[in-house]
This record gives structure tokens, sequence and C-alpha cells, in this order.
């Protein structure tokens, strides 16, 4: 069953498919596998991505950027001013409504920013249709996790006058664990997985717990002021002081310098994140002057120094938020485009030293990947599926653990199921016995906070002793309404042993 | 994190148990908490079908279970297609599989006792289409109520709508008609309500059946069980219909269109007879004044015509009064005239001749002969007005003459007639009674078929007639034809009238034997009492037994004949000789005669 993911971002968006069981990135029609979301509008036409994004520097008035900010929103939004004051093209507001004012052509139009947002998804929809049948149209989404229902409604709406079926809509940092398929293999363990996003506008990361397969985010920050744009940015004016100082000519009041300016700097940073030194040549930037300077990493990093610290500074604010430490975070997954940046990665690897970092998957495109696992999940099954943004889950309330000696005789506690496990569940563990001994003892308790309270014990009597250890089958059954029923059996004697713990009325 | 675990376990030991220690349970655990999840990745499809039922079921049981909750179908039911029973199918086993399931390091019940049999006999029963059907029919979620009367009428639509698209499942036909609207028409309404009550269902009962036919151990019982399955069935069978008719019947019953329907059909109904009656009546006035129209014609015309006859009438009455005048004037004139003229005589005796003689002339003359007469008298003298008064009379005695021998020409011209009409007539040609009672006889005696019978008959006539008149064949005929046509009436009268002659002729003179007997019956019979046929036969036979070489043959014969005297007999035997005799001498007669 083939099914199609997209991650329409605030720069790029990207198309995956689903088929034949697994999940690949579909390039465009010029070859690039994430397309800029950027529509231009010309006299008779409309286009949409790279050379859109090429030619805004002679038509920036009809080229909307960033269309994904304005959408869904209202006037009277704060962020909606925020996005208006800096859109290079002109916004206008009735009443609620917000719409572009486009002066190409013989009449000024204005057009909404879901007719936009129609435009870009249509183009992701012909490009993954180009690898797919063209009846396929089932799709999944993402969105950000901190969209508001408008936002998600605005977006599903513009998805589906595109031609798709929405299937469902899901969070990005969902998406990403998606395409590492964390918890999906084996769904019983419980960890918890940070989600750094550094996109070409915005900054977002999200701590997740996983637990047996499920999802569920603890907290999220975003930070709409750092993005890979700053980092061109800042290499744009470091760019233009360096012109000044060769040229003595300042063209950081001629816009269109400044454009083909920062479009250099775009290139020699993503050259950066692979070679140590890049290139950035301008064909007449200022007054027919060329351009051309050569930048080392070394001097981008001093030069983002600043930029770096604000994307590693949100990590610890939500770790304090959620109350967990670095060490409580069992996986790192990068994604945004921005992610690819080596001196990042390496603040995030130092941040959590002992953890596994995930960015082996192009980090732009594994938001996509996720959407389209996500949809061929769905698209396999018959009826719509519920489209509700979350359910409910009946979970399990406390960890309920299993006192044990360790070798040095002192007591610890295991856990045997782990708090917030969706039920019905059923974990099986193997705890082990010393072997000389006939009878052994299972102590079971539950955390509610720090201190272990005692729920029961069970006894298993009359063990044969012998070399090596017990082994003692452990089957933990806990149904929807949170009553456990736990059974050991002796592998070897065979000796069983059951006791039901009943929920507290 | 599995992997971390277990590392973690590898240098952890149990516990050692305590003398005292037992198994015991201390504390309660808090129930399950509610968390807000997004259904993102493969647990919440796993989560989805995650079928606690499973494990509840009994694999024994299996007959009992809903084998489309079973394979996760609970949504999709009868209409799920046999492609998503498969595919269902095919996602169970994949997860509930034993071998699955224990290499997750579940413990299996080894045999049939695993619930995989449950799932193993849900695609068993839902991939065969008749035990489908089956199944199917006694859906254990499909609601069988049917709503009452009193629920029907408050809110019919509300209360019947789902009910018939429930049911309607159960139809072999597609395209089952709903329920429709308030405003639905006629022909839809009258469709839908002739499509439920010819209600086609394929439901069926079978499932439900108590023994298993494929229990059984031989043919016999395995009849014997299909004999009990068809009791059943046939049972359940009748009630669910009896189920449909109700539901239909209630929903007619409680259905305010077709109320409605009623309603204006009677109205209309109604209305078309008051139309007729209208244009009866109406019909029937057209006809009266048409009636009274022609009525009144017709006694216009002839009133008219009575009118014009009267007219008619009254004008003739005139006319003829008018003549009648002028011919009294005229015979007036002409008395007158003859008067002065002293009827052209001086003797008193020709005078009082001539009175009469002009009294005739008045009488008989026309009007214009007397008129001419007078004139004539008026300008002639006396000795001509004499002479022609004198023609006149002449002329008046001559044809007063001529009519009276006229009349008796007539007269005897009828006299004539009448006398050729009774030319046949028995007193022309002389037939008496006594020749009637001959005719009778003769022509009984030659019945139809004698040779030359007429003939025969007439000879027979001429030698036994007493008139002496001799007779034709043609004659007897005529006469024996106007006897046929004579009615019943007259030929009883006639034989009446023969019986008196006979018996005042017998009374007179009894033994005439030659005489011309009335009747065979009576003929002969000398003391009164007649020879029956019987005694008649018994006589001939005698006759012949005995021949006349016989001594004593009269005496044998006699006695032979019971109530018969030895003369009687031989009386008889005369009579009957000279019978024969005369019957014989007649034909010869014949014969010579045709000889000749």
């Amino acid at each position: 069953m083939a099914a199609i993911g997209v991650h329409f971002g605030y720069t790029c968006a990207c198309v995956a498919i689903f088929k034949d069981g697994r999940a690949d990135v579909i390039a465009n029609d010029a070859g690039d596998r994430v397309t800029p979301s950027v529509v231009a509008y010309r006299d008779t036409e409309q286009f949409v991505g790279i050379a859109a994004k090429q030619g805004r520097v002679r038509n920036a008035t009809n080229t909307v950027v960033k269309v994904k900010q304005l959408l869904g929103r209202t006037a009277g939004d704060p962020e909606t001013k925020a996005h208006i004051a800096e859109s290079k093209c002109p916004v206008v507001c009735k009443g609620e409504k917000l719409y572009y004012d486009i002066s190409a052509g013989e009449h000024n139009k204005l057009v909404t920013p879901d007719a936009v947002a129609k435009l870009v998804l249509e183009k992701m929809r012909e490009t993954a249709q180009s690898a797919l049948a063209s009846d396929v149209t089932d799709a999944v989404i993402t969105v950000p996790f901190e969209f508001t229902q408008a936002q998600k409604t605005a977006l599903r709406e513009a998805a589906e006058a595109a031609g798709f079926n929405v299937l469902r809509l899901i969070h990005e940092p969902s998406a990403a664990l998606l395409a590492y398929n964390i918890g999906q293999e084996f769904p019983s363990g419980k960890s918890h997985v940070l989600v750094y996003k550094l996109g070409g506008t915005s900054l977002s990361v999200t701590a997740l717990q996983v637990n047996g397969g499920m999802f569920r985010v603890l907290d999220t920050l975003t930070d709409h002021s750092v993005g890979g744009d700053s980092f061109t940015d800042a290499l744009a004016q470091h760019l233009a002081a360096e012109f000044k100082r060769s040229y003595k000519q300042d063209v950081s009041c001629n816009t269109r310098a400044m454009m083909k300016l920062m479009n250099g700097a775009d290139l020699a940073k993503h050259s950066l994140s692979s070679l140590n030194s890049a290139n950035c040549f301008v064909d007449s930037l200022h007054d027919g002057i060329d351009f051309d300077c050569n930048i080392s990493r070394a001097r981008f990093e001093v030069l983002c120094s600043s930029l770096f610290n604000k994307s590693i500074q949100p990590i610890k604010a939500l770790l304090e938020t959620v109350g967990l430490s670095s060490g409580d975070i069992n996986k790192v997954v990068l994604c945004g485009g921005s992610a690819r940046i080596p001196r990042l990665q390496q603040l995030i690897r130092e941040m959590f030293p002992d953890v596994e970092q995930l960015c082996s998957t192009p980090p732009d495109e594994v938001i996509a990947l996720g959407a389209a696992l996500q949809a061929g999940l769905l698209a396999g099954k018959e009826g719509p599926s519920p489209d509700d943004e979350s359910v409910g889950v009946d979970a399990c309330a406390t960890d309920i653990l299993v006192k044990e000696l360790d070798e040095s005789g002192a007591e610890v506690f295991n856990v045997l199921l782990p708090a917030g496990t969706p039920l019905p569940a059923r974990r099986q563990h193997t705890l082990l016995g010393r072997g000389q001994l006939s009878s052994l003892c299972l102590e079971l308790y539950q955390r509610v906070t720090q201190q272990p309270q005692k729920l029961a014990r069970i006894v298993l009597r009359d063990l044969e002793p012998k070399e090596d250890n017990h082994d003692i089958n452990t089957v933990l059954t806990m149904k929807r309404d949170g009553s456990l029923h736990v059974s050991c059996v002796d592998e070897s004697s065979g000796r069983s042993e059951a006791i039901t713990i009943a929920v507290a009325s | 994190m599995i992997s971390l675990m277990r590392a973690a376990f590898q240098d952890v030991m149990l516990l050692e148990a305590q003398e005292e220690d037992e198994t015991v349970v201390y504390n309660h655990v808090p129930g399950s908490v509610q968390i807000e999840v997004e259904p993102v990745g493969r647990w919440f499809e796993a989560f989805l079908e995650e079928h606690p039922l499973l494990r509840t079921l009994d694999p024994k049981d299996w007959k009992n279970q809903d084998h489309y909750a079973v394979l996760g179908l609970v949504n999709m039911r009868y209409k799920a297609t046999q492609r998503q029973i498969k595919s269902a199918h095919k996602a169970m086993v994949l997860k509930h599989h034993p071998d699955k399931r224990k290499a997750a390091g579940e413990q299996i019940v080894e045999g049939d006792n695993d619930y995989f049999s449950c799932i193993t006999k849900a695609i068993e029963t839902l991939s065969d289409p008749v035990k489908r059907r089956s199944f199917d029919s006694i859906d254990p979620t499909f609601e069988n109520a049917v709503p009452q009367k009193g629920e029907g009428v408050k809110n019919f639509f509300q209360a019947f709508a789902p009910v018939f698209e429930r049911n309607a499942r159960w139809s072999s036909r597609k395209h089952v008609p709903s329920l429709g609207t308030a405003e639905a028409s006629f022909e839809d309404v009258d469709h839908f309500y002739s499509f439920w009550y010819n209600f086609d269902s394929w439901r069926e009962f079978s499932y439900l059946d108590e023994e298993e036919k494929e229990k059984a151990e031989c043919r016999d019982e395995r009849r014997w069980i299909e004999k009990q399955n068809r009791g059943s069935r046939a049972q359940r069978k009748k009630e669910e219909m009896v189920r449909m008719r109700n539901l239909v019947d209630t929903a007619y019953s409680c259905d305010p269109r077709i109320k409605r329907f009623k309603e204006e059909e009677r109205s209309r109904k109604e209305s078309e007879r008051k139309a007729k009656a209208d244009a009866k009546k109406k019909e029937q006035e057209d006809k009266d004044r048409a009636k009274q129209a022609e009525l009144d014609a017709v006694r216009l015309l002839k009133e008219k015509e009575d009118e014009e006859a009267k007219l008619a009438a009254q004008l003739a009455k005139k006319e003829k009064e008018v003549q009648k005048k002028a011919i009294k004037k005229e015979r007036g004139k002409l008395r007158t005239s003859c008067k002065s003229w002293n009827y052209f005589s001086d003797n008193e005796a020709d005078n009082v001749k001539m009175m009469q003689e002009v009294e005739k002339l008045c009488d008989r003359l026309e009007l214009i002969s007397l008129q001419t007469l007078n004139e004539f008298l008026s300008s002639s003298s006396q000795q001509e007005a004499k002479g022609a008064v004198e023609k006149q009379v002449e002329e008046v005695n001559a044809q007063l003459q001529r009519e009276r021998e006229a009349e008796v020409q007539a007269q005897q011209a009828v006299r004539g007639a009448e006398q050729a009409s009774r030319g046949g007539g028995a007193t022309a040609k002389g037939w008496n009674e006594d020749d009637l009672q001959l005719l009778i006889k003769a022509v009984n005696l030659f019945p139809a078929g004698t040779n030359a019978r007429w003939e025969v008959i007439a000879n027979y006539m001429n030698l036994h007639s007493t008139s002496g008149l001799k007779r034709t064949a043609k004659d007897v005929i005529n006469k024996a034809k106007n006897f046929q046509r004579l009615d019943p009436l007259q030929k009883d009268e006639v034989n009446k009238k023969a019986f008196e002659k006979f018996r005042k002729d017998h009374t007179s003179v009894p033994d005439t034997v030659d005489n011309a007997a009335p009747s065979e019956r009576f003929e002969g019979s000398g003391d009164a009492v007649a020879w029956t046929s019987e005694q008649q036969k018994l006589l001939e036979q005698a006759l012949k037994t005995f021949p006349v070489s016989t001594a004593e043959r009269w005496d044998k014969i006699s006695a032979a004949v019971p109530g018969r005297t030895k003369k009687d007999c031989m009386k008889r035997y005369k009579e009957l000789v000279e019978m024969v005799k005369a019957k014989k001498a007649a034909q010869d007669q014949l014969g010579t005669k045709t000889k000749k």
C-alpha cells in the first residue's frame, strides 16, 4: 500500500513515499530532495520551489516565503505582526483575515496564505506522484508540536485543496522518532528521547517519553528567533563587512545586494558543513564589482558562537522543566537542515556524552520519512482511522519494582513494569536466584514518588539446589483497570506461584 | 533499553525466603491513569487490535463466539468483503499464532485449548459463504425487535425507518426500497409495501442446530439428526416470517401516508359517484324532455289533423246539406210541375199511379237528372213533359227491374256456391251413419300397407253396404281423409252415435251378424260378454291343437278356453271364418278387377 508523507516546513518542504515496505524521499523535478517552500507570482504564472527562491532577488514583493507562519493565523495574533513586519511581500488585513498583496500582472490581487500553501503542497503531491501511481493521494502531513487547532485545520484544508487525502496530521518530533524506528520493534521498554530540530527559521526542542512504543511528549520549547537563516545572516553580515573592508562600499542598505550576499552565504554555509573552507563568489554585487571571499569553518564557528550558544540553551531549560537530567535521556534525534552543522552536533554530544546521537538520515528529510512511515501504517488499514489529535489511553500509574540484591549484597529495586505503560500490558522477565538456595522470595514494590511502597511478596519453596542460578520466569499482566497479576515459574522444577493485586477502591 | 535492563539483571539476585515468609499481598495498586498521547506509530495499531476478548474465549464454546469480533471486524460485520476477512485473518494469525507467541516468550497451552483455535473457527465460518450466511442470520448484534403500534402512530418515520433499514439486510433482492418520507408518492409507497409484503429473506437458522450432522457415526443417525434439525429450522423460519409480517402489518396500519391515500381514494370515489349520479339524472331529464317534446308534437299533429278532418266534415256536411236542399227543391219542383200538369192525366187512378211514379222518380233520380228533367218540364209543353216523365219513369223502372234481377242472380250464385262447397259432403254422396261405420271398420280391417288398400276397402264397402251405393276408391279416400281431419270431438261423437245405433240395432235385432259391425271389439259378442284377446288367443291355439278330425273337438276346445261354452266357441269360430271369408272375397274381387 503506497502512501505519501509530507513535511511542510517554514523554509522547505520535503516529500517521502512509503512503498513496498520502505520509505524514500522523492526528488522534485529540479532534482532536489528538498523543495524551498517559496511561491513566486509573475505576470502570467506562479511557480514554486528553487526557481521562485532564486527569482526572489528581482521579484521580492511578489514572492511569498515562510507562508506557514501566517497559515491559520488571524490578524489579531501578536506573532502575526512580527511575521508581517519581516515579510518582503506586503500583507494586508481584512477583518480577521490576512492576504498577500500580489502586484504582479495587470491588477493587484489578494492571495490568502491558504492558497499559497496549497500551491506548495500541490507541488509536493506532483513530486510524490511522479514516483507513484497518480491515484495515490493518501498522505500524512507533519505539523509543529505547538501548532494551534486553527493552524492545523488550515493546513489540512490546504492539503485537501491540493488533492491530498489527509490520513492524519502528526507532530514533527513523533515523525522523527518514527523515522529512526524508535520504540517500534520491541515496544516493551521505556526510554526518553530528545528531539532537536533546527530548521531554517526556528528552533524547537522536544522531550519525549517512549513507553510501550507510545510517544508521549513531555514538553517542548520553540524559539523562532534562531534558525538556519540566522547563521546565514551572520555570515552575510561578515561578508558585507569584508566587502566594505575591501572595496570601501557599504552594501547593507542595498536590498538586492544583501539578497545576493545571503544566497552566496547560504551556499558557503552548506559547504562548510562538509568542507573546512568554502568560497563565496557573488557576481556584480555592488556597482558592478564582483565579490569573492574564502571562509574557513573555524571562522564561521567563531562568527556564530553566540548563535550556537543560543541554540543549545533551550535544551537545558527543557530538561529542567521536565525534571530529567541529561543522563535520563536515552537518545537524541537531530533534525532540520541546520542540524548538519558539525559544531552544533559536537556541542550536543558534549551535553549528552553517553547518548546515541541519531543523525544518520539527512536531518532535513527525516521528518518527511517519518510521516511516510506513518502514512504507510495508516493506509494499510481499511476504513478511516480516527483522526483525533490525541487519544486517551489507560496507562499504568506507578512503576512496579522488584527488590533484589546486587553483588555487594545491597538491596536494589528493579523496574518490572514502568509507569506510563499502556494497558493492558504484559511483561515477562527472567529473574535469577542463587542456585544453592532452596527457597526464593519476590518482593514487589510500587513507586509513586521516590520511596517504594511494598505491594506483595511471592515465595517459591522447595527448589532443588543446583550449580547454576535459578531462572524464575515472571510474567506481569496488568489489565486495563490497573489490577495486576503476577505469576512466577521456576524453569527447572516447574514450581509456580501466582498472585493478583486488586485495584484500590 | 531491554538489553540494558537484562545486563543490569545479570548480577542481581532474588532474595532468599525466610522461614516465616509466605506469599502475601500487602497493598492495592492504584487504578490505571488516562494519559493523552498522539496516535503515532505501530503501537497504536497494536493497541487497537489488542483483543482482550480473545483471551477470554473458550475454544470449546466456539459456536457462541462472535466470529467478526474474533477477527476484529466488529464494525464491518456482514458488510465485510471476503478480501477483508482474509486479510484480517492473516493479520490475526501473524499476531496470535502459537509459534509466534512462543517466540515472544509466552506460554502456550498445547492442543485445541489455545484461543488460537477460535480464530481458526472464525475464519472457517466466515470464509465459507454458506456457513457465513448461517452465522449472519443469527447475528447476535441484530435487533429483532419490531416497534409497537403505539410507538408507530406517534412518530411513524422515526420509529420505522431504522427498523426497515435494519431488516433490509435479509433481502435476497438488491435495491430494497426505503420507507421514504411523508411526501412520498403513491407509487413509491405502494412499491414499498408490495416489496415488504413479498419480502424474500435469505435468513435461515441452521447455525442454531442443536445436533451436529458431522458428529453422526452412521447414515441413519445422520438422517435422524437432519430430520431433527429441519424441524427446528422450519419453526424458527416461521417465527421469523411472522416477525417480518408483523413489522410490515404494523407499519402499514400506522402509516399516515396510507391513511391519507385511503382518504383521498374515498373522496375521489365519492365525487365520482356523485358525478355519475348527476350525469344519470341529467340524462334522464333530457330523455324526459325529449319524450315530452315528441308527445307534444304528436298531439299537436293529431289535433291539427282532427281540426282538418272536422273542417272537412263540416264542409262535406254543408255541401251535402246544400245538395239535399237542392234535391229537395228539385223534387218539390218536379212534384209541383207534375202537379201543375195534374200528373198528365185526368184519370184518378192514373193520377195516383203517376203520383207513385213521380214519387219513385223523386226517390231514384239524381240531382242532375232531376234538374234536367225539371228544366225540361218547365220549358216544354205538357205532352212533351209527360213524354219525358214517362220516359224517365220507364228508365227508372227498367233500372229497378235490372237491379232486382241482379239480386236474384246473386242469390242464386250464392246458393249455387254453397251447394258446390258442400259437394263432397256425406249427404251429397249419401254417406249415412251405417256407411261411415262400415268405412271405419274397413279401414281398420285393411291396415296401411295392404296391397291396393283403398280399392280393397271400396270393394268391401260395396259388398257390405246397405245403402246400395257404389263407391270408388277415390270416394273412400276422400271420406277417410275428411274423417282424419275431423277433430277428436267429432270422432267421439261419431263413435258415440255409432254405439247408440249399434245398441238400437242389437236390442231390436240381437243376432244380426252380417250387419256392419261397429267395431271388432263388439263384433259377434251376442251375449254381451265380449271375447277378450286372451280368450281369442286361447281359442285360436285350441283350434290349431285340435284339428277337424279330432273326436269331440269342440268339447276339447271349449275346455281349453276357460269361461266359454262349447256353443260360444263354435259361434266365435263361425264368425271368424265368415270374417276371413269376407276378407278373402274382397281381396279376390280386387284381384280379378286388377286382372281385368
